[in-house]
């Protein structure tokens, strides 16, 4: 015999074991460790291995494996199942209500449930409708410019898709797409706007859009041709069956359409109302287009064939990217794939197509509602364990009657999903009530989202309501189906054991913990809203109405809404501060080695005056001499080491590869929003094109305003519709994602307090009930209601004060963590703002509390000795 | 009769049970019907050819010792009851008469058990 102990299978043993029945495994486990040490000295250890594992095979036949219904008992699934849906729903009517409670506090919960799982279904159904989806990748680059930090971009060149082509071998077909074919288009007496792509043929073989009309293979083929979607050709001929017209491009361009496109699905990251062909820029403008450091505003997406691995062409866009980046010196770029179904939701990559929603939105959606369905769970939970006293009797005489555990197990979890479904049904009513509000949470939402009921949708929903009934009904029903019939029969108070009132009041302090820490986050959020709204910017904004020029002569515009009497003045500049978008250059003075960043925008003469900037030394542009005039602020005199205001005048000024004389200086003010500092701003005039015009109106009547305004514009423009925004809303849409962590927090702190003052409500019910003949004889010997409310009430500040010691301090963090990470001004946060959600929160508490032990104090008491 | 009729391999099994006479378990009788009849059958086939032969009566068990070679589990022997030699000696019975009714095939058979 060899000297180690050669052992049979492990796992095959553990499987025979497993599956073997109980009264004759002895005889074959036996008989086969006796075989296989045999067959070991006979036939060696892994022959014998082998004829084992074969043995316990061949033994999976219906005289050896256990039967699945190990106890044989009657088989009366569905008659017990009618019974514990009748138990339940009389167990629902007798306690209306702690059912009330349950039903509305999940179906509260269940909302923000279902809009989670609406929502992140619909982000990853993005872009699902394509044919070869799973072999779709987009080339994404990350650039380094020299002596900076990197970047990613979702765009790439033109020319990486165009040597992809030609100079590498093995991708099925490649796709680059320029973005901004947006123009007007014009058939006879129709002019739309619309907004599209350009790319080539290759872009119908990689993505399925397919085409009603018109070759896929050549519609883009030819510099000039476009293929229109369906709503463009219906706009501007009525028909779609269009194939040869030509349309009036308006920069002056000729289009043939090639083809006619169906529309582009909602839910595609890539949308377009015209697909012009890429030849067409190429044509027109070869080198801009196609130069390797031109990657701002295209795309390329490959088609790889059947089977193949994104890494094995690594190496293909390594070697393109090398050759390139030895040709430029001040930037590198280093590409990468991105898998078509990574794109949304966005991963935070600059330059996308077209709003997308960004991930983290998605997981924190996720998340919040998570928390908010396991406190509703919670409240279930609680209250069943609560109540667990009274069905007790239940318990113990379905157990002496033959019940066993499982039997219980399942009747509790039945009669919890039974509530869950019905919270469902009200929780769908409700998401119909809140869907609107949240499409328009943040601008995000209403141009990604849609949250359409389908089908589908409807399945999650019910297994979403069977998980939540399971997971609120698991620990109830485990307790409960424990309980030892003895015991219960004798008598009830036994069972009331100190451990699972302590699990409650975990749970309960765990609701009002972030019940407390919404009303705190949502107090300082809105508080810092309020703040950035209402910030001095240091000029005028109000009644100010901004207008897109869309490319008008600003002169026309503004006679024409001069004539309007309530315009009190006009003026027009490169763009609109303080909303956003910034415009910067490093700006000298006299010493080449020191500059400075400093913005600017170009105005016209009007311009300072209308808006109510100070101009504190010197004089404004004057019409026609404005070349190479410059007005700045204080700060930038001080930055640059001008010197006091009145010394800065005419002083010279190096900024935009120009020098400039200074004019004047103003005071200072704000360009940017709360995120930034103030900083060194220049006014130029006639440098650029004008794009918008600032209209301050006298306050008044604004409709009449408007429809005298906008019969104005068409005065001057009939083709394109009046677009105007009021300054102040223009800046509160500037922080809409405050706004929207405002409204967030705010439905989260609602539904939290909601939940947690239910449970509360629930726990307070309860304990007065069990207590009533103490508070009774209390009364009856001369306690007065006051005492018996502080009474019952003592109990629960304990946890308020933890809760609120927890939900402070996390709440404080989260609000500098995110809502203000970026902020340079920001509240001051004091002692109020801190404990003002708290103190709210345990307000209502006590008032719930409160209710309930005046109700049970003020009763009679000769009532309620005599009852019980 | 339901009970009395024989497959051919539960014929085999309660003779290979007679031959081993008070050594019959599982893996003797494994090993026995692989040394005479060259058959390799495995252990489950053999459990349901027992379990079937001891629900019609044919053969009766009883546990057995156990040893270190079993790891600590018992055996069980089979014993084939009169029942089941009754059965073996009509199954006999009835192929020697069809063998007789064949003219010139007739063999001699020498009845070794009782």
């Amino acid at each position: 015999m060899k000297d180690k102990i050669q052992t049979p299978p492990t796992f095959y043993t553990r499987l025979f074991r497993w599956f073997c029945k109980e009264d004759i495994y002895d005889e074959l486990q036996g008989d086969l460790d006796e075989e296989f040490l045999f067959n070991t000295q006979k036939l060696g250890h892994k022959k014998a291995r082998r004829l084992y594992q074969r043995e316990v095979i061949k033994m999976v036949r219906p005289s050896i494996i256990k039967s699945l219904n190990t106890q044989q008992l009657p088989n009366n699934h569905t008659a017990m199942f009618k019974n514990y849906t009748l138990v339940a729903l009389r167990n629902l009517g007798r306690n209306k209500l702690f059912s009330s409670i349950n039903i509305i506090g999940l179906a509260i919960s269940m909302v923000v449930g279902l809009i989670a799982i609406a929502f992140i279904t619909e982000m990853n159904s993005y872009d699902d409708f394509h044919e070869h989806g799973s072999r779709i990748y987009r080339v994404v680059n990350t650039r380094t410019p020299l002596n900076e930090t990197s970047d990613e971009y979702a765009t790439t060149s033109v020319l990486t898709g165009r040597r992809l082509v030609n100079d590498f071998a093995g991708f099925e077909a490649v796709a680059p797409i320029y973005r901004g074919l947006s123009g007007d288009m014009t058939q006879g007496e129709v002019t739309i706007t619309q907004r599209g792509i350009y790319t080539s043929n290759d872009f119908f073989k990689v993505f399925s859009f397919p085409l009603i009309s018109g070759n896929p293979a050549t519609a883009l083929s030819d510099p000039y041709s476009v293929v229109l979607t369906e709503e463009t050709a219906m706009k501007l001929y009525g028909k779609t069956d269009v194939v040869g017209e030509v349309i009036e491009y308006s920069n002056g361009d000729q289009l043939k359409v090639t083809g006619v496109a169906k529309n582009p699905p909602f839910h595609s990251h890539i949308q377009f109302d015209a697909i012009g062909s890429l030849e067409t820029l190429i044509t027109k403008n070869s080198t801009t287009v196609t130069s390797w450091g031109n990657m701002w505003s295209s795309y390329v997406y490959v088609l790889l064939p059947e089977g193949a691995k994104p890494e094995n062409y690594q190496a293909s866009l390594d070697q393109l990217a090398a050759e390139e980046n030895a040709k430029v010196n001040h930037f590198q770029v280093a590409m990468g794939f991105e898998y078509l179904s990574d794109i949304v939701p966005g991963n935070g990559k600059y330059n996308q197509m077209y709003t997308i929603m960004p991930r983290k939105n998605v997981e924190s959606i996720a998340i919040l509602a998570l928390i908010v369905v396991l406190s509703a769970c919670f409240n279930y939970t609680n209250l069943s364990i609560a109540r667990s006293v009274k069905r007790g009797k239940e318990v113990g005489v379905r157990k002496v009657v033959g019940a066993r555990k499982t039997h219980l197990f399942s009747q509790f979890i039945v009669e919890a999903i039974f509530v869950a479904i019905l919270a469902l049904v009200i929780a769908i009513l409700l998401f119909q009530v809140v869907r609107p509000g949240f499409l328009t949470l943040n601008p995000y939402m209403d141009r990604t989202t849609r949250l359409e009921l389908t089908p589908v949708m409807y399945l999650y929903f019910f297994g979403f309501s069977l998980t939540i009934g399971f997971l609120a009904g698991c620990v109830p029903a485990m307790l409960m189906s424990k309980l030892k019939p003895v015991s219960i029969l004798k008598g009830i108070s036994t069972i009331k054991s100190s451990r699972r009132l302590d699990m409650r009041k975990v749970l309960i302090g765990l609701q009002f913990t972030l019940s407390m820490g919404f009303a705190v986050l949502v107090t300082l959020a809105s508080k810092q809203y309020k703040f950035a709204l209402s910030y001095d910017l240091g000029f005028d904004t109000e009644n100010v109405l901004n207008v897109n020029v869309q490319g008008n002569d600003t002169e026309l515009l503004k006679a024409a809404f001069l004539k309007v009497p309530e315009i009190k003045g006009v003026s027009t500049a490169s763009m609109v501060p303080s909303t956003g978008s910034t415009n910067s250059d490093y700006a000298r003075y006299k010493d080449p080695m020191d500059s400075t960043t400093a913005y600017t925008i170009d105005i016209d003469t009007e311009y300072l005056s209308n808006m109510g900037h100070e101009l504190l030394v010197g004089e404004n542009f004057r019409k026609g001499e404005t070349k190479d005039k410059i007005i700045i602020n204080e700060l930038m005199a001080e930055r640059l080491k001008i010197g006091s205001p009145a010394e800065a005048l005419g002083q010279p000024l190096y900024y935009y590869d120009q020098s400039w004389t200074i004019i004047g200086v103003v005071r200072n003010f704000h360009h940017g929003t709360v995120n930034n500092k103030v900083e060194p701003f220049a006014f130029t005039s006639g440098r650029q094109n004008h794009s918008n015009l600032n209209l301050k109106l006298v306050s008044g009547d604004i409709t009449s305003t408007m429809s005298k305004l906008e019969a104005a514009w068409k005065e001057v423009d009939p083709l394109h519709d009046f677009s105007a925004t009021f300054y102040d809303d223009q800046i509160e849409r500037t922080y809409s994602d405050i706004s929207a962590s405002v409204k967030t927090f705010g439905m989260l702190a609602g539904i939290a307090i909601c939940i947690s003052i239910l449970g509360l409500l629930g726990m307070a019910v309860y304990t007065t009930e069990s207590r009533l003949k103490e508070l009774t004889i209390r009364k009856v010997l001369g306690a007065t209601v006051s005492n018996l409310v502080l009474l019952l009430s003592k109990g629960f500040m304990p946890l308020f004060i933890i809760s609120a010691a927890i939900a402070i301090p996390a709440a404080y963090l989260m609000f500098q963590r995110t809502i203000v990470k970026y902020a340079v001004y920001k509240i001051n946060v004091g002692i109020w703002e801190l404990s003002g959600g708290a103190l709210l929160v345990i307000g209502i508490a006590f008032l719930t509390i409160g209710s309930q032990a005046a109700k049970a104090a003020k009763m009679n008491p000769a009532k309620n000795l005599r009852d019980q | 009769m339901k009970g009395s009729h024989l497959g051919e391999f539960q014929e085999l099994v309660l003779l290979t049970i007679m031959v081993l006479k008070e050594n019959a378990y599982g893996v003797s009788i494994k090993r026995e019907i692989k040394d005479r009849a060259d058959r390799s059958i495995s252990r489950g086939a053999l459990h349901t050819a027992l379990s079937r032969l001891e629900e019609k009566g044919l053969i009766e068990s009883w546990q057995g010792e156990a040893n270190k070679e079993r790891g600590g589990m018992r055996k069980r022997y089979y014993k084939v009851t009169d029942t089941g030699a009754a059965a073996l000696r009509a199954a006999k019975e009835l192929r020697d008469s069809l063998w007789n009714e064949i003219p010139g095939l007739s063999l001699q058979y020498q009845h070794h058990y009782a």
